[in-house]
């Protein structure tokens, strides 16, 4: 089975969470389309008319995989809401992606202000057959952030089910930076931090989690020379449990991280319908198919089937 | 590493049977590989191999090699030009290295399966897989090193 592991899908119970809601993350409706609001970003138009689930059903094909697993969008910030308002998006989230057709799985969200009740929240989305969990990189940000999340983590390991690490949320400020600035800033140096916070302690503490990292971590094992002169964690660039996800990147990004963490930790993800995915033609025929195939199942392992 | 070193690493790598036992897997249809180490300065593969099973001529890129025969046999082709291939047979117990700079091409000998440890450094990246067209010019193919190797020409 070839998997994406990276995408999203604004589902019905999702928007109806959000547009209830009077301050952001919020979804509103405004004479010229749908808008969504966030606190650290400009707001943005939401193209709803595209997100029939037939229609994204029919991409995951078009896209040549099997199966796409759809994660709720970490720059919304819903995991650090209050966890009563958290709880209405984060139901709406699970009940929408449970609905979606055999093309589709997901990850679980779980409110984190309150980790007591966040640990059974998980334990019951991976017994519903979510794949994983998802985290935003906030969450991971530092070595204290991830002694912090660290129940969950014991959660995912005890359960042999992945964490994936997504961007967001940006910081909230002022809106005076084109729409492209939080994902080409805040995103890539909140996942440099999250990959550096978990090798510096993550990885000792939780020794048999996979991770996925989208985005290619920012290609933060890139940084191999300089972690290696500064001291830093080298080992975590060759980790077989650490994984990364080529979204937004193309061949020569995707190249250069094969030369430092080897094809067997990259997967494949689009993160649609933000960005469409790189031509697989382009990544040739073998590195395709790990890309699609044997790496995601070695992250995923039995839930790569069933998520 | 050295040609010395990596060579040396192969061989040891070969002796320490427990690391690659579970990955010994003979396949008629192709090579089948299995990552036995990467860091920073060094990847090596275990690789086995069956009749037939042909790499075709390429070469490294920037990688060294180093390979130590564990089992059966293969046989290393050299490129030359105007002249045949230098070949040579490589044993069971036995080894041999190759530059960055150098065009080869390992088939399997004799008709036992044969396993063998690859060792590359730098780690290995990209590769030039080669091609005699019709004319009789050469041409070198650039492929990622997660990409099979497989003859491109009757050469």
């Amino acid at each position: 089975m070839r998997i994406d592991v990276h995408q999203h899908l604004w589902s019905e119970p999702l928007v109806a969470a959000l547009a209830r809601r009077r301050l952001p993350p919020r979804v509103r409706r405004a004479p010229d389309g749908w808008w969504l609001d966030l606190a650290g970003e400009p707001p943005c138009q939401l193209e709803l008319s595209s997100e029939d689930v037939g229609r994204r059903a029919a991409l995951v094909h078009l896209d040549g995989v099997d199966r796409a697993l759809v994660a709720l969008s970490s720059p919304l910030g819903v995991e650090s809401l209050d966890p009563d308002e958290a709880a209405d998006v984060l139901d709406a989230f699970h009940a929408g992606a449970a609905a979606l057709p055999a093309e589709f799985g997901a990850w679980a969200s779980v409110p984190l202000r309150d980790l007591d009740g966040a640990v059974g929240e998980l334990e019951r989305r991976l017994a519903e057959g979510f794949a994983g969990l998802c985290l935003p990189a906030g969450a991971l940000a530092t070595p204290a952030a991830v002694e912090r999340v660290a129940p969950l983590l014991d959660a995912l390991e005890r359960r042999e089910a992945p964490l994936f690490v997504h961007p967001g949320p940006a910081p909230a400020e002022a809106h005076d930076v084109p729409p492209w600035w939080p994902a080409l800033t805040d995103y890539v140096e909140g996942l440099h931090a999250a990959w550096h916070a978990f090798a510096a302690i993550g990885r000792r503490a939780h020794p048999r989690l996979t991770v996925v990292f989208a985005a290619l971590a920012g290609g933060a094992p890139l940084h191999l020379e300089r972690i290696a002169a500064r001291g830093g964690p080298l080992a975590s660039a060759f980790d077989p449990g650490l994984f990364y996800e080529t979204s937004s990147y193309g061949t020569r990004m995707i190249e250069a991280m094969v030369r430092v963490v080897g094809v067997d930790q990259l997967v494949h993800g689009s993160d649609r319908p933000v960005v469409e995915p790189p031509d697989a033609k382009a990544i040739g025929p073998a590195t395709w198919e790990a890309l699609a195939r044997a790496n995601p199942a070695r992250l995923l392992g039995a839930r790569a089937l069933a998520a | 590493m050295t040609a010395d070193a990596l060579e040396a690493f192969a061989r040891e790598l070969a002796r320490a049977r427990e690391r690659w036992r579970h990955l010994v897997n003979h396949d008629p249809a192709q090579r089948t590989y299995g990552l036995l180490h990467h860091d920073a300065d060094v990847m090596a593969w275990l690789i086995c191999w069956m009749d037939d099973h042909d790499t075709g001529f390429h070469d490294h890129d920037g990688s060294a090699g180093a390979v130590a025969v564990i089992d059966g046999a293969v046989r290393e082709d050299r490129l030359r030009l105007g002249a045949a291939p230098l070949q040579r047979i490589v044993r069971a117990g036995e080894s041999f290295t190759f530059g960055p700079a150098d065009i080869h091409r390992v088939r399997h000998a004799g008709r036992r399966p044969a396993v063998t440890i690859h060792a590359y450094s730098p780690p290995l990246w990209r590769m030039g897989a080669y091609e005699v067209d019709s004319s009789g010019a050469l041409r070198r193919h650039s492929i990622s090193y997660a990409e099979e190797l497989r003859p491109l020409s009757a050469a």
